[in-house]
C-alpha cells in the first residue's frame, strides 16, 4: 500500500471516528467498558466504609481473637474481647422428635425447646472473625480477611474473563465496527464514501482503523479502569511487592487481551457489517461458535478469537468444584497456546477475516432501497 | 467513435443490470460525447440505474462501461475527474456545508487549507456561501441539492453526473445552475444529467437519451432524434396573413398530411412527412407573393419526442 493510500486510510478513519466514538446508536458500549470498573469500585468503597466503621468500633488482638474455642462460655469471650465490633441476638424454637418407652412399645414424642442465639463479630485489623453462640455455648467459629487482595485478583479474572471478553467487548465490538457501514446503508450515506478517490480497501482500512481505535480507547480503558478499581483499596507493602512482581504484567496482557480482542472481534463484525442486513445473526453465530470452541478439534480452536484472548490472559479465572462438567468445558479455555502465538494467531485470523472483508467490499453496490 | 485529440466518450458497450429478477437496463450500448447530455424518462425508466453504472455505485451484469477512458471498478482514478450528485437526500448529521464540501476534499490528498478554500469557491458557484457555517441536516431541500452540487464540482471534474439537478431550485440559482453546466461543456467537459423538467432539458442540452422501460429509446441531438421519426409527422407552426389562401396552397403538397387554422387566422399548424419538400414548398408560397412572418418547428422538443417515443408517461 502506497503512502497516499495510507494516508486516506488514516484520512477516512479521522472523518469516521466521530461516528464510532459518539454514535447515538452505541451509546450502550460505554457502560458494557465501565461497568467491571464500577463494580470494583462498588466493592473498594464497601471494603473501606467497612474496615473505616469497625476501627471505629474497636481492634481486638490476633492472639485474643484465635484463643476463642468451641464450648466456651459468651461471658468468657466477652471478658477476653469486651469489643466486638457486631452483637446480634436472636431466640428461636427448634423442635426435635423424642422417644420415649411406654410399656411394651416405643413412643415418639415432639420436644420443642427455645434457643438462644448470639452472634459476635471481632475485627483484628486484617481479619473479620464471626462467633456463634448458642444458649450462651460457642458452637461455631468462621474468620475471613476483610480485603483479600489474592481472592480479588481471581475475581477480576473471573470477570474480564466471563464478562469482559466474552462479553462486554464482543457486544461492544459488534455495536461499534457493524455500524460502520451497516450504519451508513441505514443513513443513506455511504455513496459519499464510493464516491470518493479511494480504493474500496482503503476505505475499509479507513472505516477498521477508526473502530479500531475507539474500541481500543474504550474497552482498553474500561479493562485498566476495571483493573485500577481492583486495586484501589490496596495499598501499603502488599502493593509495593505486586507492583516490583508480576504487576506491571499483568496490567499489561489485560491491556493487551482487550485491546487485541478488539482487533479479532472487530474485524469479524466488520465483515458482518458488510455482508449481512441483520447484526443478531452474525452475534449469535459467533458466540456459539466462540463457546463450543472447547469442543472443538485442535485446528478449529485455532480460529476462534476468545481460544488467543483467554491464553493471553495473566491470571486463570476461577472455576468453582462443583461446577458442571459440561459449562466448564464451555468457560476454560482448551490447551492454552503461548503468548507469543496467541498474539501471531490472533492477528492472523484478523487478516483472514480482513481479505475476505476486502474482497466482499469490492462487490458491495448502493442500493437504499433494500435497507 | 471519438475524433483524434478530443476528449474520450462515456462509453456503455451492451450494459445490462438487474435488481434480482427486475430489469435495471438492459443490453445498453451508448457513446456520449462531451457537452450536456439528458437522460429522460419516466421514473424507473432506468436513468438512475445508469447514473449509478457510470460511477461504480453499482456493478453491470453484463457488458462494459468506460468513463473517459476509465473503469467505474476503479474510483481511485475515476472520481478524480468526476463528480456525481446523487439524489439520495442524505447528508452526514454532524456536518455544516463547509464540512461536507471540505471533508470529501481530504481524500483528495488536499490541504486542510486547499481544501477549505476549494469547499468556499464550491459553495460560491452555487450561491451558498451564506450558509456554509450551518449543519446540512437544517438546510432546505434545495439547500441540500445546491450542497450535493457544489461537492461534486468542488474538484473540478472532467466529468460532471447529476442526477435531477435542478429539482426544488428556485428560478434565479436554476439558471445559474444552468450556466454552470454550459461553462463546463463549454470546456470539453462532460455533464450528463437527468430531469424531468422536459422544458429545461430541451433547452440546455447539446444531446438527449430517451430511455423508458431500462432500453434507450432515442439518443443524439435532439433534432436528429426527432429527423429519425418518419413514423410521426414534424410540425411547424407557420405564422401569416393570409392563412386561408396559404393552407390551401399547401394542401396541394403531397407530403402535408394536416393542417389547422389558428382561431385568430394568423397562423397555421402544419404538418408534413417530409421537411425538405415542406422547405420548398414554403419558399414557393413566399415567391408566389404571400407573406410568411415566420416558421417555427413545433415538434423538434422534448416533450413531443417523449410523447412520440414514450408515450408521454413521464
Amino acid at each position: 500500500m502506497t503512502k497516499f493510500r495510507m494516508r486516506q486510510a488514516w484520512t477516512i478513519a479521522r472523518i469516521e471516528m466521530h461516528r464510532a466514538f459518539l454514535s447515538k446508536r452505541a451509546f450502550w458500549v460505554y457502560l458494557l467498558a465501565i461497568l467491571p470498573a464500577v463494580i470494583f469500585i462498588g466493592h473498594g468503597i464497601e471494603m473501606k466504609l467497612r474496615e473505616s466503621r469497625y476501627q471505629g468500633r474497636g481492634v481486638t488482638p490476633a492472639e485474643v481473637v484465635d484463643s476463642f474455642t468451641k464450648g466456651e462460655k459468651v461471658e468468657d469471650v466477652l471478658k477476653r474481647a469486651p469489643k466486638p465490633v457486631e452483637d446480634h441476638s436472636w431466640s428461636y424454637r427448634r423442635s426435635h422428635e423424642d422417644e420415649e418407652e411406654e410399656g411394651e412399645t416405643n413412643k415418639k414424642r415432639r420436644i420443642s425447646e427455645r434457643v438462644e442465639g448470639r452472634s459476635l463479630t471481632y475485627f483484628d485489623g486484617q481479619r473479620r472473625v464471626q462467633v456463634g453462640f448458642e444458649n450462651g455455648v460457642l458452637i461455631r467459629k468462621h474468620s475471613d480477611t476483610m480485603k483479600n487482595f489474592e481472592e480479588d485478583r481471581t475475581v477480576f479474572a473471573g470477570v474480564f474473563q466471563y464478562f469482559y471478553l466474552r462479553l462486554a467487548i464482543f457486544f461492544g465490538c459488534l455495536g461499534i465496527f457493524m455500524n460502520l457501514f451497516r450504519g451508513e446503508m441505514l443513513d443513506k450515506t455511504l455513496h459519499y464514501w464510493f464516491l470518493a478517490p479511494a480504493r474500496r480497501e482503503v476505505l475499509l482500512l479507513g472505516k477498521y482503523l477508526a473502530g479500531l481505535v475507539a474500541a481500543t480507547v474504550i474497552f482498553t480503558g474500561g479493562a485498566l479502569l476495571g483493573f485500577g478499581a481492583m486495586l484501589w483499596p490496596y495499598s501499603g507493602a502488599e502493593m509495593q511487592a505486586f507492583w516490583s512482581g508480576p504487576g506491571p504484567s499483568h496490567m499489561f496482557w489485560y491491556a493487551a487481551a482487550a485491546a487485541l480482542g478488539c482487533v479479532g472481534y472487530g474485524s469479524v463484525f466488520l465483515a458482518a457489517g458488510l455482508l449481512l442486513r441483520n447484526p443478531i445473526i452474525p452475534a449469535a453465530v459467533l458466540l456459539v461458535w466462540e463457546s463450543i470452541n472447547g469442543f472443538l478439534p485442535d485446528l478449529l480452536q485455532k480460529l476462534s478469537i476468545l481460544h488467543y484472548l483467554q491464553s493471553m490472559c495473566p491470571v486463570a479465572a476461577p472455576i468453582e468444584s462443583d461446577t458442571p462438567a459440561l459449562l466448564r468445558l464451555i468457560l476454560s479455555p482448551a490447551a492454552p497456546t503461548s503468548r507469543g502465538l496467541a498474539v501471531l494467531g490472533l492477528l492472523a485470523v484478523t487478516m483472514l477475516v480482513l481479505w475476505a472483508a476486502s474482497s466482499a467490499v469490492k462487490r458491495i453496490e448502493i442500493n437504499y432501497g433494500t435497507e | 467513435m471519438t475524433a483524434p485529440g478530443a476528449a474520450p466518450d462515456v462509453v456503455f458497450e451492451n450494459v445490462s443490470k438487474f435488481y434480482g429478477e427486475v430489469l435495471g437496463v438492459n443490453k445498453v450500448t451508448l457513446h456520449i460525447p462531451a457537452g450536456i447530455t439528458s437522460l429522460v424518462g419516466p421514473n424507473g425508466s432506468g436513468k438512475t440505474t445508469l447514473m449509478n453504472l457510470m460511477t461504480g455505485l453499482i456493478h453491470p451484469d453484463r457488458g462494459a462501461i468506460s468513463v473517459r477512458g476509465l473503469s467505474p471498478r476503479d474510483p481511485e482514478n475515476l472520481m478524480r475527474s468526476t463528480g456525481y450528485a446523487t439524489q439520495f437526500d442524505s447528508a452526514p448529521r454532524w456536518a455544516t456545508g463547509m464540512d461536507f464540501v471540505a471533508t470529501s476534499l481530504a481524500l483528495y490528498g488536499y490541504s486542510r487549507a486547499e481544501s477549505r478554500e476549494r469547499a468556499w469557491k464550491a459553495l460560491e458557484q452555487v450561491s451558498l456561501t451564506d450558509a456554509a457555517d450551518r449543519k446540512v441536516a437544517g438546510y432546505s431541500k434545495g439547500m441540500r441539492q445546491r450542497v450535493r452540487l457544489a461537492q461534486a464540482i468542488a474538484h473540478d471534474p472532467q466529468v460532471l453526473v447529476l442526477d435531477e439537478p435542478l429539482n426544488g431550485l428556485d428560478p434565479l440559482v436554476r439558471a445559474e445552475t444552468i450556466d454552470l453546466f454550459r461553462h463546463y461543456a463549454a470546456q470539453g467537459r462532460h455533464v450528463i444529467l437527468s430531469s424531468h423538467v422536459l422544458q429545461e432539458v430541451d433547452v440546455i442540452s447539446d444531446q438527449v437519451i430517451l430511455i423508458a422501460n431500462g432500453m434507450i429509446v432515442a439518443e443524439g441531438e435532439i433534432r436528429n432524434v426527432r429527423d429519425e421519426m418518419v413514423e410521426h409527422p414534424s410540425q411547424f407552426i407557420i405564422r401569416c396573413r393570409d392563412a386561408s389562401r396559404i393552407a390551401s396552397l399547401l394542401f396541394n403538397e403531397s407530403h402535408v398530411t394536416e393542417i389547422r387554422m389558428n382561431d385568430d387566422r394568423l397562423g397555421l399548424l402544419v404538418m408534413t412527412r417530409n421537411r425538405e419538400e415542406f422547405s420548398r414548398a414554403l419558399t414557393r408560397v413566399a415567391v408566389a407573393g404571400h407573406v410568411i412572418d415566420g416558421v417555427i418547428p413545433a415538434d423538434e422538443n422534448v416533450d413531443a419526442l417523449y410523447e412520440y417515443l414514450i408515450g408521454g408517461r413521464s
